[in-house]
């Protein structure tokens, strides 16, 4: 059907109708880019806004915050709330919400330490029965809302206090148990980093991918008589990030260097973007999260989408229990406790995971808990106490749900919902 | 054509039959004792006031609601809707009144919802292409297929919703108002597209208050009163007559009116043999 004899050029099929404006050159693109964030399509932006204004105003109180070996140990700490982050977005893209995130991680990180420190089981059995757990907690949630039709919200505030009650029963009189430090868990928690030449290589992934897919894509689109991106944009693009992560990457690597756990939260980011943007499972999702009654009318078995979100949510926050027990060293009541779950929310909501439903991406966990989480170093660093931390962090947080309510109004007006 | 098309489907099995439906909301009884039949290659228009069932019958074939009582039958099996995805597998699609679209999604992934291609690795190439040219045979005036659904206007919607129902190759397709929301030429067209539809060998069951569109296409008019039959009618048959079956009486003003025109008419011809 692309076969055009006689030589003329002929409108591809996407490009026949003349009221669509086509963003091909440079320049071009980046007003699409302004228009898309003025009609309140803000993507990632809000979030690099973050990133500097926080570099800038903790870095000029305190130079030690741009470290390499402090934003090492800022990695250590995103991987372990920001699992848990990973799990909110599934929820939040329903537009439901997951509250006892933080107590789920809790009883995680207390079954771990029960099972393999008091009771001798081997580690990976123990970190087995804790994401069981997770994924019990998830079913349970997950029958609650299906079946007897109770608010996520309602649900997972009574989960919140009940998990709390069992993480502290299960620990017992003691409170606390320690992790043995010359375990491999404690180990990959506190100081497992990757070699140099292999955080290098890894990173130059994304932008061989992006490139290879790109051109396949292209081919793809050209011969099936589509528009295809132009190859100046896409190699511009692969560049600019390949070049960003190699940077961020030789840097960190002037200090320790990148931590294996936070590669493991990254990994999961990008298996997670995957499955939530190139599978039915995930357009299913977004598709739920926009309007249940048109999924369940074209045939998505509604139920089984809620019920694989609240199950993968809980299974990443007893993750995230895990790898907190580890960073840790430790099994204790205080795991999970205080701010672990607004963190998780707040870092899947700055990252533009919209709190109303059927909007968001793996990335945002992963983008927003590195703002959260350099705010709450920044803010350890200036030696604050935990009463101002508390007000700055919510303040934080109000600043970007208002940002949030703001930008669904203007995509409401603008015709993108 | 429509007689050599109605004597054609006469030999054949109806694609569904509806026997004794039922269905109630509490103490309203919105559909009592229903029969339909829909033949391979018919156009059935649905036609009633408002309150008269239309909409309920179709979300009763749609797997939406399930009835109170009675028994479907589709292609000679008897059948139970339970789902909507029932529904859609057996071949019965559906375009509601209330377009069920989600508002977030582009025009592709709408089209698709429920059943995408490779569904672990979503072919984007191949469902754009099937998505331009499902809406060329329509003759759509779609600017965008990766826009989201929330940026067209309501008859693109519409338009979107029926290239929706046509994609699985269902055996029968309902269409609750098609046209209530469109212009005279996106009108002509579904008309148009429906005719088209009917010679694939489809049942329709169309749902429509334009007694003109529904003339335009209907090979038999079903007329549903307080949710129960009340009559059926050929295309031929008078205004008069249905608007009556329709409204339950035989004296109102539209039946005047109509029977003040067709006086006007019998007078003028009055000469003729």
């Amino acid at each position: 059907m692309n076969q055009n004899p006689s030589g003329t050029p002929q409108p591809t099929l996407d490009r026949s109708d003349e009221r669509v404006r086509h963003d091909d050159s440079l320049a071009a693109m980046a007003k699409g880019f302004f228009l898309r964030v003025r009609s309140g399509d803000l993507g990632m932006l809000p979030v690099a806004v973050g990133l500097v204004v926080i570099s800038v105003v903790f870095s000029t109180l305190n130079p030690v915050f741009l470290a390499p070996n402090n934003l090492v140990n800022l990695l250590f700490d995103c991987a372990t709330v920001g699992v848990i982050a990973l799990g909110i977005v599934c929820v939040l893209v329903l537009g439901e919400i997951d509250l006892s995130v933080g107590s789920m991680s809790g009883l995680a990180s207390a079954i771990v330490g029960v099972l393999w420190v008091n009771t001798g089981w081997p580690v990976a059995g123990a970190i087995l029965a804790a994401l069981l757990s997770g994924v019990c907690v998830g079913l349970l949630y997950a029958a609650l809302y299906n079946r007897l039709g109770m608010p996520s919200f309602v649900a997972t505030l009574a989960g919140l206090l009940a998990l709390l009650g069992m993480q502290l029963y299960i620990l017992g009189p003691s409170g606390s148990i320690n992790l043995p430090y010359a375990s491999s868990l404690v180990r990959f928690g506190q100081i497992q980093i990757m070699p140099d030449w292999l955080s290098h290589t890894l990173v130059l992934l994304p932008g061989l991918i992006m490139v290879g897919k790109g051109i396949r894509t292209r081919r793809q689109r050209l011969a099936a008589n589509l528009s295809a991106q132009p190859m100046r944009a896409l190699i511009l693009k692969a560049a600019v990030l390949t070049i960003a992560l190699e940077i961020a990457v030789f840097y960190l690597n002037l200090g320790r260097g990148v931590p294996w756990m936070f590669a493991l939260f990254v990994g999961l980011a990008v298996v997670l973007n995957y499955a939530l943007t190139r599978t039915k499972w995930g357009r299913s999702m977004f598709a739920v999260g926009g309007n249940k009654e048109a999924a369940r009318r074209s045939g998505i078995n509604v139920r089984r989408i809620y019920t694989s979100a609240f199950v993968l949510c809980s299974t990443l926050a007893a993750l995230g229990g895990v790898l907190s027990a580890s960073r840790l060293a430790s099994s204790s009541q205080q795991a999970g406790a205080g701010d672990v779950n607004l963190n998780a929310i707040a870092a899947a909501v700055i990252g533009g995971t919209s709190l109303f439903g059927g909007r968001g991406s793996a990335y945002s966990a992963l983008l927003g808990i590195i703002v959260i989480q350099a705010i709450s170093n920044g803010l350890t660093l200036l030696n604050l106490s935990s009463s101002l931390r508390y007000m700055i962090t919510g303040g934080v947080l109000a600043i970007a749900v208002i940002v949030d309510s703001l930008a669904r109004r203007s995509r409401v007006s603008h015709g993108r919902a | 054509m429509t007689a050599t098309l109605q004597s054609a489907s006469a030999e054949r099995e109806p694609v569904l039959r509806l026997r004794g439906i039922s269905k109630n909301f509490g103490a309203v009884s919105a559909l009592t004792d229903i029969e339909l039949d829909v033949n391979p290659g018919e156009v059935v228009a649905l036609v009633g006031d408002n309150g008269a069932g239309k909409s309920t019958l179709v979300k009763v074939l749609a797997g939406v609601h399930q009835p109170s009582a009675g028994s479907i039958e589709f292609c000679g099996k008897p059948v139970s809707l339970d789902n909507p995805a029932k529904a859609l597998e057996l071949g019965i699609a559906t375009v509601f009144q209330d377009l069920a679209l989600c508002e977030n999604l582009d025009v592709v992934a709408n089209l698709f919802l429920g059943h995408e291609l490779t569904p672990w690795a979503l072919d984007e190439v191949a469902m754009e292409v099937r998505a331009w040219t499902l809406l060329r045979e329509l003759a759509a005036r779609i600017p965008s297929v990766r826009e989201p659904v929330a940026s067209l206007s309501g008859g693109q919607r519409q338009t979107v919703a029926i290239a929706r129902s046509l994609l699985l190759d269902p055996k029968v397709i309902m269409l609750d108002e098609p046209t209530a929301a469109l212009g005279v030429a996106q009108t002509a067209e579904v008309l148009n597209l429906i005719e088209r539809v009917r010679e694939r060998g489809l049942g329709v069951i169309i749902i429509s208050h334009n007694m003109e569109d529904v003339r335009a296409v209907a090979d038999r008019i079903v007329v549903l009163r307080l949710g129960r039959n009340n009559g059926v009618f050929l295309p031929d048959s008078s205004s008069q007559e249905l608007v009556s079956a329709i409204t339950g009486a035989t004296d109102n003003s539209v039946s005047r009116r109509l029977e003040r025109k067709a006086g006007h008419a019998h007078d003028n011809n009055g000469g003729a043999p």
